[in-house]
């Protein structure tokens, strides 16, 4: 799976309160916010690394856990949703 | 799933600030976040509010802000500060308006004619015998008569004479009530020239954006009069995309009645207004064909109709600065 140029990135994260707002911060230049600890949406392969480069500055690698998923695009995963999220950050017309 | 969209219509009203170095949208109370690395341009429908402090970023992120006006009409872009600049190109491509005008405006207008033989000629396979007289006649005698001209106005005429023409071929392609009798702008009089109007907008806004990627000085145009005011090369670029993303996008819509003239319209004004809804449809349509796929002949990749617009910009730089042959953009080539 190593060569594959990854454009689409789901971001999960799991932080101390303290750096909660630093790291969102962070992710909402980057990335659409979709629930409350997740983000996720298009980025290029230079972007994803300056993305990390900033989290990785703001998290306690002792306690704090973010994870990323990476697929090629947003149509190579099946999603199923329930309830109402209230705004949808991802349409075309707001 | 929605489709991811660099691209963002605003349609409520509301504040646009910057926090955190990105993009806010505050709407009812409500912050909106948009993703600065992952936005390219934005499309303001509505009253928004905007400080320089917002200007200053979208500028250092080169995003591009078209605004259009209550009733849809375009007014205006806020245009960031050019990054790519060639003074080379920009002294060329004067150059080339002095000298080499008549070849590329020239290439332009049967580039128009072949894209619309290719969208009638699908209505001609299916039954429509009609046109084969004008199928014909852009096929074999436009080429001829483009090649024949040397002169600016007489190449205008020729394309007057395809668009109007194309106008006609539109009752029988479209239902009794999008009929068109004749094109009429400023304000368009009628929901087929309404749509018309929009659609072009949008698309000439495109080919703004798509423009701003290149070296290409938007102000020297070759088929249209470089003109102060306009931004007049992306006239030009947008003249043969036209019947491939905006007529297109119509047929589709009113053939399969996602426009109707009694919902989408606006009744008070003699429907001659595409109303809210109206417009939502027809972007909706429009955005989804521009990032629709296809296989790129030359370049023997798939590329979008977005990119193609770029791709075209691409080519008139290569024609100015290494006379490559410049051929716009054909449907039926794919290149």
């Amino acid at each position: 799976m190593k060569n594959f140029n990854y454009n689409y990135v789901i971001l999960f994260y799991d932080v101390g309160e303290k750096r909660v707002t630093k790291v969102f911060k962070i992710c909402k230049q980057y990335l659409k916010h979709y629930q409350k600890s997740v983000f996720r949406g298009h980025i290029t392969p230079g972007n994803f690394l300056e993305l990390k480069g900033k989290l990785k500055k703001v998290i306690d690698p002792e306690y704090d856990f973010i994870t990323f998923i990476q697929t090629m695009s947003e149509s190579s995963f099946h999603e199923e949703s329930m309830g109402n999220t209230g705004i949808d950050p991802e349409s075309l017309i707001i | 799933m929605s489709k991811s969209n660099e691209t963002r219509y605003i349609f409520s009203s509301g504040e646009l600030f910057q926090k955190d170095f990105s993009i806010v949208l505050r709407k009812d109370e409500k912050n909106i976040y948009l993703p600065i690395k992952d936005t390219r341009e934005l499309y303001c429908f509505n009253d928004i509010t905007l400080s320089t402090k917002m200007l200053q970023l979208l500028s250092k992120a080169g995003i591009i802000v078209h605004f259009f006006g209550y009733h849809g009409n375009y007014i205006g872009t806020f245009y960031p500060k050019e990054q790519l600049i060639s003074g080379r190109l920009t002294v060329a491509q004067a150059l080339a308006y002095k000298d080499k005008r008549m070849m590329i405006a020239g290439a332009i207008v049967k580039g128009i004619a072949r894209n619309i033989y290719f969208v009638l000629y699908h209505y001609y396979r299916h039954g429509k015998n009609e046109f084969k007289d004008y199928l014909d006649w852009l096929r074999k005698d436009v080429p001829n008569l483009v090649d024949k001209t040397n002169d600016i106005n007489q190449l205008l005429r020729v394309e007057g004479a395809i668009w109007a023409k194309f106008y006609q071929s539109f009752r029988t392609i479209l239902p009794e009530s999008f009929a068109m009798n004749k094109r009429v702008k400023r304000p368009p009089d009628n929901p087929i020239n309404a749509l018309i109007s929009f659609g072009n907008s949008l698309l000439y806004t495109k080919v703004i954006t798509e423009i701003y990627h290149t070296h290409l000085d938007q102000a020297i145009s070759f088929l249209h009069e470089p003109a102060e005011r306009r931004f007049s090369l992306s006239l030009d670029l947008s003249e043969v995309f036209k019947p491939v993303l905006v007529f297109k996008t119509i047929f589709d819509c009113v053939n399969n009645r996602k426009i109707t003239v009694e919902k989408h319209f606006d009744k008070k004004l003699n429907y001659a207004l595409l109303n809210e809804s109206g417009r939502k449809v027809f972007i909706e349509a429009f955005e989804e064909r521009l990032n629709q796929a296809f296989e790129h002949q030359t370049l023997k990749r798939r590329c979008s109709y977005k990119h193609a617009i770029r791709l075209d910009g691409y080519k008139l730089i290569k024609f100015i600065m290494e006379e490559k042959s410049f051929t716009p953009f054909s449907l039926e080539d794919k290149k």
